[in-house]
Protein backbone atom coordinates (compact mmCIF):
# COMPACT_ATOMS: atom_id res chain seq x y z
CA UNK A 1 0.00 0.00 0.00
CA UNK A 2 1.43 3.37 -1.02
CA UNK A 3 1.64 6.06 1.59
CA UNK A 4 -0.18 9.33 1.10
CA UNK A 5 2.89 11.28 0.05
CA UNK A 6 3.63 8.82 -2.75
CA UNK A 7 0.00 8.89 -3.87
CA UNK A 8 0.06 12.69 -3.98
CA UNK A 9 3.27 12.73 -6.01
CA UNK A 10 1.86 10.18 -8.45
CA UNK A 11 -1.42 12.11 -8.72
CA UNK A 12 0.52 15.32 -9.38
CA UNK A 13 2.05 13.57 -12.38
CA UNK A 14 -1.44 12.78 -13.68
CA UNK A 15 -1.95 9.28 -12.24
CA UNK A 16 -5.72 8.82 -12.01
CA UNK A 17 -5.48 5.62 -9.96
CA UNK A 18 -3.41 7.36 -7.31
CA UNK A 19 -5.90 10.21 -7.16
CA UNK A 20 -8.77 7.71 -6.90
CA UNK A 21 -7.02 6.20 -3.86
CA UNK A 22 -6.78 9.66 -2.31
CA UNK A 23 -10.48 10.27 -3.00
CA UNK A 24 -11.30 6.93 -1.36
CA UNK A 25 -9.29 7.83 1.71
CA UNK A 26 -10.61 11.34 2.25
CA UNK A 27 -14.10 11.56 0.78
CA UNK A 28 -15.97 10.68 3.98
CA UNK A 29 -14.17 13.40 5.92
CA UNK A 30 -14.83 16.00 3.26
CA UNK A 31 -18.45 14.86 3.02
CA UNK A 32 -18.80 15.05 6.79
CA UNK A 33 -17.55 18.64 6.84
CA UNK A 34 -19.82 19.63 3.94
CA UNK A 35 -22.79 17.89 5.55
CA UNK A 36 -22.30 19.78 8.81
CA UNK A 37 -22.55 23.04 6.92
CA UNK A 38 -25.16 22.49 4.21
CA UNK A 39 -27.35 19.89 6.02
CA UNK A 40 -28.49 18.31 2.76
CA UNK A 41 -27.33 14.92 1.45
CA UNK A 42 -27.31 15.81 -2.21
CA UNK A 43 -25.73 19.19 -1.78
CA UNK A 44 -23.06 17.74 0.50
CA UNK A 45 -22.31 15.04 -2.08
CA UNK A 46 -22.13 17.67 -4.80
CA UNK A 47 -19.77 19.78 -2.69
CA UNK A 48 -17.58 16.77 -1.99
CA UNK A 49 -17.39 15.91 -5.66
CA UNK A 50 -16.61 19.50 -6.60
CA UNK A 51 -13.93 19.64 -3.92
CA UNK A 52 -12.06 16.71 -5.44
CA UNK A 53 -12.42 17.96 -9.00
CA UNK A 54 -10.94 21.29 -7.94
CA UNK A 55 -8.28 19.51 -5.94
CA UNK A 56 -7.28 17.63 -9.10
CA UNK A 57 -6.87 20.81 -11.10
CA UNK A 58 -5.03 22.57 -8.26
CA UNK A 59 -2.89 19.56 -7.34
CA UNK A 60 0.27 20.84 -9.08
CA UNK A 61 0.15 23.80 -6.67
CA UNK A 62 0.01 21.59 -3.57
CA UNK A 63 3.42 21.91 -1.94
CA UNK A 64 2.75 19.84 1.16
CA UNK A 65 2.98 22.80 3.54
CA UNK A 66 -0.16 21.53 5.24
CA UNK A 67 -1.74 18.13 5.50
CA UNK A 68 -3.53 16.99 2.37
CA UNK A 69 -6.85 16.75 4.22
CA UNK A 70 -6.48 20.27 5.60
CA UNK A 71 -5.80 21.46 2.06
CA UNK A 72 -8.98 19.69 0.90
CA UNK A 73 -10.90 21.31 3.74
CA UNK A 74 -9.73 24.71 2.55
CA UNK A 75 -11.25 23.99 -0.87
CA UNK A 76 -14.44 22.70 0.75
CA UNK A 77 -14.87 25.74 2.97
CA UNK A 78 -14.26 28.07 0.04
CA UNK A 79 -16.99 26.24 -1.87
CA UNK A 80 -19.24 26.50 1.18
CA UNK A 81 -18.53 30.23 1.37
CA UNK A 82 -19.54 30.56 -2.29
CA UNK A 83 -22.76 28.62 -1.83
CA UNK A 84 -23.71 30.11 1.52
CA UNK A 85 -22.73 33.78 1.43
CA UNK A 86 -24.09 34.21 4.96
CA UNK A 87 -21.64 31.66 6.39
CA UNK A 88 -18.56 33.84 6.13
CA UNK A 89 -20.46 36.76 7.59
CA UNK A 90 -21.81 34.70 10.48
CA UNK A 91 -18.29 33.47 11.26
CA UNK A 92 -16.84 36.96 11.09
CA UNK A 93 -19.69 38.27 13.26
CA UNK A 94 -18.59 35.99 16.08
CA UNK A 95 -16.07 38.68 16.92
CA UNK A 96 -12.99 38.06 18.98
CA UNK A 97 -14.01 38.90 22.52
CA UNK A 98 -11.53 38.08 25.22
CA UNK A 99 -12.96 34.93 26.75
CA UNK A 100 -11.74 32.80 29.60
CA UNK A 101 -9.88 29.70 28.48
CA UNK A 102 -11.65 26.49 29.21
CA UNK A 103 -9.11 23.70 29.60
CA UNK A 104 -9.65 20.82 27.23
CA UNK A 105 -9.23 17.41 28.69
CA UNK A 106 -8.74 13.88 27.46
CA UNK A 107 -9.34 12.44 30.92
CA UNK A 108 -10.47 8.89 31.21
CA UNK A 109 -13.86 8.51 32.85
CA UNK A 110 -12.52 8.46 36.39
CA UNK A 111 -14.34 11.63 37.31
CA UNK A 112 -17.65 11.00 39.13
CA UNK A 113 -19.38 13.22 36.60
CA UNK A 114 -18.26 10.91 33.84
CA UNK A 115 -19.82 7.99 35.62
CA UNK A 116 -23.09 9.88 35.77
CA UNK A 117 -22.90 10.54 32.10
CA UNK A 118 -25.19 8.14 30.34
CA UNK A 119 -25.48 7.39 26.70
CA UNK A 120 -28.77 9.28 26.85
CA UNK A 121 -26.98 12.45 27.89
CA UNK A 122 -24.53 12.03 25.06
CA UNK A 123 -27.31 11.43 22.56
CA UNK A 124 -29.13 14.50 23.86
CA UNK A 125 -26.00 16.60 23.41
CA UNK A 126 -25.47 15.17 19.93
CA UNK A 127 -28.96 16.39 19.06
CA UNK A 128 -28.07 19.76 20.56
CA UNK A 129 -24.90 19.89 18.43
CA UNK A 130 -27.01 19.02 15.41
CA UNK A 131 -29.23 21.98 16.13
CA UNK A 132 -26.36 24.48 16.28
CA UNK A 133 -25.84 27.00 13.50
CA UNK A 134 -23.60 26.00 10.57
CA UNK A 135 -20.78 28.30 11.68
CA UNK A 136 -20.54 26.59 15.08
CA UNK A 137 -20.76 23.11 13.57
CA UNK A 138 -18.01 23.95 11.13
CA UNK A 139 -15.73 25.04 13.97
CA UNK A 140 -16.66 22.05 16.14
CA UNK A 141 -16.04 19.56 13.35
CA UNK A 142 -12.62 20.98 12.56
CA UNK A 143 -11.62 21.18 16.21
CA UNK A 144 -13.02 18.02 17.72
CA UNK A 145 -13.48 15.63 14.81
CA UNK A 146 -10.36 16.50 12.87
CA UNK A 147 -8.41 17.74 15.86
CA UNK A 148 -6.99 20.76 14.08
CA UNK A 149 -5.29 23.40 16.20
CA UNK A 150 -6.82 26.84 16.65
CA UNK A 151 -4.13 28.25 14.37
CA UNK A 152 -4.86 25.71 11.66
CA UNK A 153 -8.59 26.45 11.84
CA UNK A 154 -7.95 30.19 11.71
CA UNK A 155 -5.71 29.75 8.67
CA UNK A 156 -8.14 27.42 6.96
CA UNK A 157 -11.19 29.62 7.46
CA UNK A 158 -9.22 32.84 6.97
CA UNK A 159 -10.40 34.15 10.34
CA UNK A 160 -8.59 35.80 13.24
CA UNK A 161 -7.46 33.38 15.93
CA UNK A 162 -9.63 35.17 18.49
CA UNK A 163 -12.74 34.62 16.37
CA UNK A 164 -12.09 30.88 16.23
CA UNK A 165 -11.67 30.72 20.01
CA UNK A 166 -14.77 32.84 20.57
CA UNK A 167 -16.83 30.68 18.23
CA UNK A 168 -15.80 27.47 19.97
CA UNK A 169 -16.37 29.02 23.39
CA UNK A 170 -19.86 30.14 22.43
CA UNK A 171 -20.70 26.76 20.91
CA UNK A 172 -19.73 25.13 24.19
CA UNK A 173 -21.77 27.67 26.11
CA UNK A 174 -24.83 26.75 24.07
CA UNK A 175 -24.20 23.09 24.82
CA UNK A 176 -23.72 23.91 28.49
CA UNK A 177 -27.19 25.50 28.52
CA UNK A 178 -28.60 22.47 26.69
CA UNK A 179 -27.01 20.18 29.27
CA UNK A 180 -28.46 22.24 32.12
CA UNK A 181 -31.91 22.07 30.53
CA UNK A 182 -31.55 18.33 30.10
CA UNK A 183 -30.73 17.80 33.76
CA UNK A 184 -33.50 20.15 34.83
CA UNK A 185 -35.97 18.13 32.75
CA UNK A 186 -34.67 14.91 34.23
CA UNK A 187 -34.98 16.19 37.79
CA UNK A 188 -38.49 17.42 37.08
CA UNK A 189 -39.44 14.00 35.69
CA UNK A 190 -38.03 12.21 38.76
CA UNK A 191 -39.80 14.52 41.18
CA UNK B 1 -27.18 26.89 35.09
CA UNK B 2 -26.99 23.29 36.15
CA UNK B 3 -26.32 23.06 39.87
CA UNK B 4 -25.92 19.26 39.70
CA UNK B 5 -22.52 19.31 38.06
CA UNK B 6 -19.53 21.57 38.51
CA UNK B 7 -18.42 23.65 35.50
CA UNK B 8 -15.45 21.35 35.06
CA UNK B 9 -17.66 18.27 35.05
CA UNK B 10 -20.00 19.91 32.58
CA UNK B 11 -17.01 20.70 30.43
CA UNK B 12 -15.87 17.09 30.48
CA UNK B 13 -19.30 15.85 29.44
CA UNK B 14 -19.60 18.43 26.67
CA UNK B 15 -16.16 17.65 25.32
CA UNK B 16 -16.93 13.96 25.40
CA UNK B 17 -20.07 14.65 23.34
CA UNK B 18 -18.14 16.86 20.94
CA UNK B 19 -15.47 14.22 20.37
CA UNK B 20 -17.99 11.40 20.01
CA UNK B 21 -20.29 13.35 17.68
CA UNK B 22 -20.75 10.80 14.89
CA UNK B 23 -19.58 11.43 11.37
CA UNK B 24 -22.20 11.80 8.68
CA UNK B 25 -22.58 8.59 6.70
CA UNK B 26 -21.94 8.92 3.00
CA UNK B 27 -24.88 7.57 1.00
CA UNK B 28 -22.56 6.47 -1.82
CA UNK B 29 -18.97 6.65 -2.92
CA UNK B 30 -18.14 9.47 -5.29
CA UNK B 31 -14.82 8.09 -6.54
CA UNK B 32 -16.23 6.96 -9.89
CA UNK B 33 -18.01 10.27 -10.44
CA UNK B 34 -14.87 12.25 -9.66
CA UNK B 35 -12.78 10.05 -11.95
CA UNK B 36 -15.30 10.46 -14.75
CA UNK B 37 -15.01 14.23 -14.41
CA UNK B 38 -11.26 14.44 -14.18
CA UNK B 39 -10.74 12.20 -17.21
CA UNK B 40 -11.82 15.19 -19.26
CA UNK B 41 -9.78 17.63 -17.20
CA UNK B 42 -6.09 16.81 -17.54
CA UNK B 43 -3.75 18.17 -14.89
CA UNK B 44 -2.85 21.69 -16.01
CA UNK B 45 0.89 22.02 -16.43
CA UNK B 46 2.94 25.15 -16.75
CA UNK B 47 4.82 24.95 -20.02
CA UNK B 48 6.03 27.30 -22.75
CA UNK B 49 4.44 26.98 -26.16
CA UNK B 50 6.15 27.79 -29.45
CA UNK B 51 4.24 31.08 -29.72
CA UNK B 52 5.55 32.09 -26.26
CA UNK B 53 9.12 31.73 -27.55
CA UNK B 54 8.34 33.62 -30.77
CA UNK B 55 6.66 36.43 -28.83
CA UNK B 56 9.59 36.66 -26.42
CA UNK B 57 12.10 36.91 -29.31
CA UNK B 58 10.04 39.56 -31.14
CA UNK B 59 9.59 41.66 -27.99
CA UNK B 60 13.30 41.41 -27.20
CA UNK B 61 14.21 42.51 -30.73
CA UNK B 62 11.81 45.45 -30.62
CA UNK B 63 13.04 46.61 -27.19
CA UNK B 64 16.64 46.18 -28.31
CA UNK B 65 16.01 48.14 -31.50
CA UNK B 66 14.36 50.99 -29.57
CA UNK B 67 17.22 51.19 -27.07
CA UNK B 68 19.79 51.01 -29.86
CA UNK B 69 18.00 53.72 -31.84
CA UNK B 70 17.76 56.00 -28.79
CA UNK B 71 21.41 55.59 -28.01
CA UNK B 72 22.41 56.18 -31.62
CA UNK B 73 20.52 59.45 -31.98
CA UNK B 74 22.48 62.70 -31.64
CA UNK B 75 21.76 64.73 -28.46
CA UNK B 76 20.08 67.47 -30.52
CA UNK B 77 17.55 64.98 -31.93
CA UNK B 78 16.81 63.63 -28.44
CA UNK B 79 16.08 67.15 -27.18
CA UNK B 80 13.79 67.74 -30.16
CA UNK B 81 11.90 64.54 -29.42
CA UNK B 82 11.46 65.54 -25.80
CA UNK B 83 10.20 69.01 -26.78
CA UNK B 84 7.76 67.55 -29.30
CA UNK B 85 6.52 65.13 -26.68
CA UNK B 86 5.87 67.94 -24.20
CA UNK B 87 4.06 69.99 -26.85
CA UNK B 88 1.92 66.99 -27.83
CA UNK B 89 0.99 66.37 -24.19
CA UNK B 90 0.12 70.04 -23.67
CA UNK B 91 -1.99 69.99 -26.81
CA UNK B 92 -3.81 66.94 -25.51
CA UNK B 93 -4.45 68.58 -22.14
CA UNK B 94 -5.83 71.73 -23.78
CA UNK B 95 -7.95 70.24 -26.57
CA UNK B 96 -8.86 66.71 -25.51
CA UNK B 97 -8.82 66.82 -21.73
CA UNK B 98 -12.43 65.65 -21.67
CA UNK B 99 -11.28 62.33 -23.10
CA UNK B 100 -9.86 61.19 -19.74
CA UNK B 101 -13.09 61.33 -17.63
CA UNK B 102 -15.16 60.30 -20.64
CA UNK B 103 -13.08 57.16 -21.21
CA UNK B 104 -13.10 56.33 -17.49
CA UNK B 105 -16.87 56.70 -17.27
CA UNK B 106 -17.47 54.66 -20.42
CA UNK B 107 -15.16 51.92 -19.19
CA UNK B 108 -16.90 51.86 -15.79
CA UNK B 109 -20.34 51.71 -17.41
CA UNK B 110 -19.23 48.89 -19.72
CA UNK B 111 -17.90 46.85 -16.80
CA UNK B 112 -21.06 47.48 -14.76
CA UNK B 113 -23.22 46.44 -17.73
CA UNK B 114 -21.17 43.30 -18.24
CA UNK B 115 -21.42 42.40 -14.54
CA UNK B 116 -25.17 43.00 -14.59
CA UNK B 117 -25.62 40.75 -17.63
CA UNK B 118 -23.60 38.03 -15.91
CA UNK B 119 -25.89 38.25 -12.88
CA UNK B 120 -28.96 37.90 -15.08
CA UNK B 121 -27.66 34.69 -16.65
CA UNK B 122 -29.20 31.52 -15.10
CA UNK B 123 -26.88 29.60 -12.76
CA UNK B 124 -25.47 26.37 -14.19
CA UNK B 125 -26.38 23.38 -12.04
CA UNK B 126 -23.64 20.77 -12.02
CA UNK B 127 -24.49 17.15 -11.50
Amino acid sequence: MDNEQTLIQRAQKGDHAAFAALVDDHQRYVYNLAMRVVKDDNEALDLTQETFVRAWTALPNFRGNSQFRTWLYRITTNLCYNRLPGLRRSLADLGDDVLPDIPESDDAPTNPARELETSETRTYLHHAINGLDANYKLLITLRYRDELSYDEIAGLLNLPLGTVKTGLFRAKEKLRIALANYHAEEQWTIS
Amino acid sequence: MDDFLTPNEQNLIIEDALRSYPMATMPKSITELVLARIQTEPVPRFQFTRSDYVLAVVLSLVLGAILFALQSLPPYALIQIRIQGILLWQSFLVNYRWLLPFTSIMLGLSLAGFAFLQLLRPQRVEQ
